[in-house]
């Protein structure tokens, strides 16, 4: 039974093999296709991911400040932050007394300490700062916090550590889901493509795929070469489109950097991680092989 | 004692080819066969003969599920072919062998990959195949060929090419629409011995021919067609020697 699939294998990779060098027109039109597609598709991962990775930076100090009012009791300290940490999305809470706010004033203000100096009693209100989890670092679950915590007795008022934070998560959120969109719209047109030019490939070949019927290949006998062709030229487009994007965003660094920086701060862009780039390959493959089902489904390849 | 007739086959479940009133119409008001009934049993060797035009074509192609009947039914290696699933027809294909008026070769494979495509789609096994495959070209003449494309063949040589690849695989049944119309008589011989023999190891042969002659020096079974009718049905002959 074994040697009988082996007996298989050899047979569709050595058909699959001849197919490929028997039309390289045809097939280079699929591998180019696909590697183009893979190439823009990739370009909008790589902004996405990006975009992604400010994100998260920021989101690190991405606290909520609930200021607390003055003399409030030791025991009612206690007891709101307990509710606060109970509140959806909060992942820590952390203290920060008169005491400790005046400390980090100074520390922030060297040099101009003289502010504070002719104050006889300390101005700034202690707080509890919250620590968000990832998934509410958004300005919808922000609002939700307010309004669950917001009313209890002894919190005077909110302040956002960065304000621009949750736009520029909207922002990101927005971009990725452009992107997605016009990646989807991509990737289909491809496939269309893909499915026209495998099968003119089949059409020429139509006698024989009779003939294969006619000696007893049966539908699938018939398909797997085809498949493996287009597993094939697929895997070839997806590293081909990789090899560009990697070539253009190494290109296009240098050029970019000045206002990347103005940009992005501190973070200096990155490649995608190699989980992305063997998903974009995995997509190129999968265009092809689909591709040749679709032009073997229209071809009707019969029982 | 390859020239001796062998006995027709009993008759009934033994059959491996079975038509009970056959009609095949491809245009309505116009019958290629019409209300033919015969059996073909195992190792038995059939002359199918008759003008052009006659339905010897149509009736193998029924038999190998190329075509549906009209009418009747005709039983395969115990399969009804009338009512055969589209699933179900490569595996029938693959118990008969088929040489092809029109051979039907792959023009971009080699000689050797002609003949191993009938091995390939039962996948067996490379040494087994490579051995049959040079076994069998050995026997056609052809093994100096092997790797030469069937286009660069003379014609006498592409129907030794479709001859080796029906016959590759041991049938069960063989249906040579006209194998030797491009052949000279010495090949001519050759390759009936050879389909002579397939008979001599149990497949039913269906061989459809002109050739009178060929039918005369065999004396086999002979079938005649006329006009899509069964004309004649001669159980067998004396072999003129
Ligand atoms: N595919 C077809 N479509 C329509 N008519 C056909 C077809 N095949 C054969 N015929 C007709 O059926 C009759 C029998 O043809 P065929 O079986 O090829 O005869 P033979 O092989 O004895 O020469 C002929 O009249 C032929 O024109
Ligand atoms: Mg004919």
């Amino acid at each position: 039974m074994n040697q009988r699939w082996f007996a298989r294998l050899r047979y569709f990779l050595r058909t699959a093999w001849s197919g490929l060098r028997e039309s390289p027109v045809t097939g280079s039109v699929s591998v180019l296709t696909i590697a183009l597609c893979l190439l823009l598709v990739g370009s909008f991962a790589l902004l996405v991911a990006n975009m992604e990775r400010i994100l998260d930076r920021f989101g690190e100090e991405f606290r909520v400040s609930a200021y607390l009012e003055d003399d409030l009791a030791e025991a009612d300290l206690a007891m709101l932050r307990e509710r606060v940490a109970a509140a959806p999305g909060v992942d820590r809470v952390d203290l920060v007394t008169k005491e400790a706010a005046l400390e980090r004033f100074r520390a922030s203000h060297i040099g101009r300490a003289a502010l504070l100096e002719g104050l006889e009693e300390n101005p700034l209100p202690a707080s509890l700062e919250l620590v968000l989890a990832p998934e509410h670092r958004n300005a919808a679950a922000l609002e939700r916090l307010v309004g669950a915590v917001g009313g209890l007795p002894g919190i005077a008022e909110f302040g956002y550590g960065a304000d621009w934070v949750s736009g520029y998560h909207g922002a990101v959120t927005l971009v990725r889901g452009v992107a997605m969109v016009i990646g989807a719209v991509l990737v289909l047109a491809t496939l269309l493509i893909v499915t026209n030019t495998i099968r003119l490939a089949v059409y020429a070949r139509r006698d024989e795929v009779s003939i294969l019927r006619l000696v007893g290949g049966s539908r699938t006998f018939i398909a797997i070469p085809y498949l493996l062709e287009g597993a094939v030229q697929g895997l070839l487009g997806g590293l081909l489109g990789l090899a560009l994007l990697v070539t253009l965003f190494h290109l296009a660094l240098p050029v970019f950097s000045g206002s990347l920086e103005l940009l992005l701060g501190y973070v200096s862009p990155s490649f995608l991680e190699l989980r992305a780039c063997a998903g974009l390959v995995s997509v190129g493959a999968g265009l092809g092989v689909l591709g040749s089902a679709a032009a073997l489904g229209q071809g009707r390849l019969g029982g | 004692m390859k020239h001796l007739g062998v006995e027709p086959a009993h008759a009934g479940a033994g059959a491996m080819v079975r038509l009970f009133h056959v009609s095949k119409s491809y245009l309505a008001g116009s019958w290629a066969l019409r209300d033919v009934s015969l059996e073909l049993g195992k190792g038995e060797f059939v002359f199918l003969t008759g003008p052009s035009g006659a339905g010897k074509t149509t009736l193998m192609r029924m038999i190998f599920a190329d075509e549906r009947p009209s009418e009747g039914q005709i039983i395969v290696l115990g399969r009804n072919v009338s009512r055969l699933s589209p699933s179900a027809v490569p595996a029938l294909r693959r118990r008969i062998g088929v040489v092809f008026q029109d051979f039907k070769l792959l023009p971009r494979r080699t000689v050797e990959e002609n003949v191993g495509l009938a091995l390939d789609v039962v996948g067996t096994p490379p040494r087994e195949r490579r051995a049959r495959v040079f076994a069998m070209l050995k026997r056609v003449g052809l093994q100096h060929r092997r790797y030469h494309h069937p286009l660069s063949l003379s014609g006498g040589e592409q129907q030794r090419l479709a001859i080796a690849r029906a016959l590759v695989n041991d049938p069960e049944v063989l249906l040579a629409d006209e194998p030797t119309g491009n052949l000279d008589p010495d090949l001519t011989l050759e390759i009936m011995d050879l389909i002579a023999d397939a008979a001599a190891r149990g497949t039913a042969v269906f061989v459809a021919t002109h050739d009178h002659g060929l039918i005369e020096r065999y004396g086999r079974r002979v079938v005649r067609l006329e006009a899509g009718e069964l004309a004649e049905d001669t159980p067998i002959r004396r072999p003129m020697l």
